[in-house]
């Protein structure tokens, strides 16, 4: 972060933070896309095994497709977030120095989207294991 | 001390092994008949390896992770450069955690739908209430259930289905020693099956709080030889003896007087409640009360004067007003309901 060299402007804070808006949503992204998947699971097979709505095999396979694109969601994103902060001009350089804001969230972002793939494999887990509705 | 004959630490002698550790103690409950660490069943056995191998496990770590501690604060005498630091937490603090845990998830999973296997033949109902059990055996092909209650047998080497339900609130059927454990809802019915290998007399639990006297819903789990089991079943099958005269026919009358048919049935008497606990063939149990009390005459006799005391907020009223000789009478018939 550099010091401003000039009087404030209207509409510098709008400006400034434009881009962490975005990072604020990519933050976001990958926990909502892994909670939104945990509900899904639950609730679908639910309908399919107390309700009967749906058999379970076309219910099974139609999730694990939804796990597969969940993945690839927070892949990209994950994608995203690295190269946000590993390209970011505000990285921190050595161990203990700080890390600025842009790359910070960037940080983050990539951090939250590995621990909500993990979370995403481990709940398609007892779909791929655990056949059917017993 | 029961179970210090247990097949965890076979050449400990038993006071020594009581005072090597607590925690020792807590772990091997000190008891086979109600250890999930003594099983008796294929199903059992699966989840004590799983449990031995986790725990293993988490040795290692804790052993590791104090020593990696140790060390850094004690010993270490140069600085990692990042770049090793960074490895370090990337593969010690996220990829292993993750495989560890990932491949114990994995593992586990596979477990439970070996649990959720057909049967060989025989199918029981198991409908929980406060605080008790009904039992309903359907021997394979059959229409019409045998009724028990308070005690589940078990043919060993066969795959049993159990099929759960509950008449009021969540409760949970665990037999640790065979394996389980499986919640019982009002309105829905939930399936386990069990392989028990070993005969014996194994002990079960409710494992869901259910009111007041959860910690007295218990169960004895009978496993017996497949040709024991059958001629018990045929048994259980037939209605209730009727005693001709003394005691116990002195027994039975007072049962019908004192009303107590309204609730229990004894299949070839009048009595035909269903409220409480089938006893057409209470004599031949294991305990009495859902695990309460063993099943001497004094026991049946205590029962009956004292339920609530024993089983506090208990549906059935004390008869304490019954003399001694009363008491005597009715557990002397009931007794002989074997």
């Amino acid at each position: 972060m550099t010091r401003p060299t000039h009087p404030p402007r209207p509409d510098e804070d709008r400006r400034e933070f434009s881009e962490e808006a975005a990072s604020l949503w990519r933050i976001t992204f990958a926990p909502v896309v892994w909670a939104g998947h945990f509900v899904l699971c639950y609730g679908i097979v639910s309908l399919a095994c107390i309700r009967g709505l749906m058999p379970i095999a076309a219910t099974r396979a139609g999730l694990v497709a939804i796990s597969v694109a969940a993945l690839v969601a927070i892949g990209w994103l994950g994608w995203r977030s690295f190269r946000q902060w590993d390209t970011a001009p505000d990285r921190a350089a050595n161990v203990g120095e700080t890390e600025g804001r842009h790359a910070f969230l960037g940080h983050a972002a990539f951090l939250l989207s590995i621990i909500s793939a993990i979370g995403v494999v481990f709940v398609t887990l007892p779909l791929l294991l655990i056949g059917d509705c017993r | 001390m029961r179970g210090c004959d247990g097949t965890l630490w076979p050449s400990l002698p038993c006071s020594r092994f009581l005072l090597s550790s607590s925690a020792l103690l807590a772990l091997s409950s000190c008891g086979g008949r109600q250890s999930a660490l003594s099983p008796a069943g294929e199903d059992a056995a699966a989840i004590g390896t799983l449990f031995w191998v986790t725990l293993a496990i988490a040795v290692v770590l804790f052993i590791a992770m104090n020593a990696l501690f140790v060390f850094a604060i004690r010993t270490r005498t140069f600085t990692l450069d990042p770049e090793t630091a960074r490895w370090i937490l990337v593969l010690g603090g996220i990829v292993l955690p993750t495989v560890v845990v990932g491949g114990l998830l994995v593992w586990g999973l596979s477990l439970l739908p070996d649990q959720r296997q057909p049967g060989d033949g025989l199918r029981v109902r198991v409908v929980a209430e406060q605080w008790w059990w009904r039992v309903e055996y359907f021997p394979e092909g059959a229409e019409e259930p045998i009724v028990s209650a308070n005690e589940i047998r078990f043919p060993a080497g066969q795959r049993t289905e159990l099929v759960l339900g509950s008449d009021d609130v969540i409760h949970s059927l665990w037999i640790p020693a065979l394996g389980g454990k499986m919640d019982m809802f009002p309105g829905r019915e939930t399936f386990i099956s069990l392989r028990p290998t070993e005969p014996g007399i194994y002990r079960g639990q409710c494992a869901e709080f259910c009111g007041a006297s959860h910690a007295w819903m218990a169960f004895e789990a009978v496993v017996m030889e497949p040709d024991a089991f059958d001629a018990w079943l045929a048994a259980e099958a037939e209605d209730a003896a009727e005693p001709v005269e003394g005691a116990a026919a002195r027994g039975r009358d007072l049962f019908l007087a004192e009303g107590c048919g309204a609730c229990h049935a004894i299949r070839g008497t009048d009595a035909i409640g269903q409220v409480g606990p089938d006893l057409t063939h209470v004599g031949s149990r294991e305990s009495l009360g859902a695990g309460r009390l063993g099943v001497t005459l004094d026991d049946f006799a205590t029962w009956i004067a004292h339920t609530d005391d024993l089983k506090p907020e208990v549906e059935m009223p004390a008869y304490d007003h019954l003399t001694d000789a009363e008491l005597a009478d009715l557990a002397a018939y009931l007794g002989g309901l074997e």
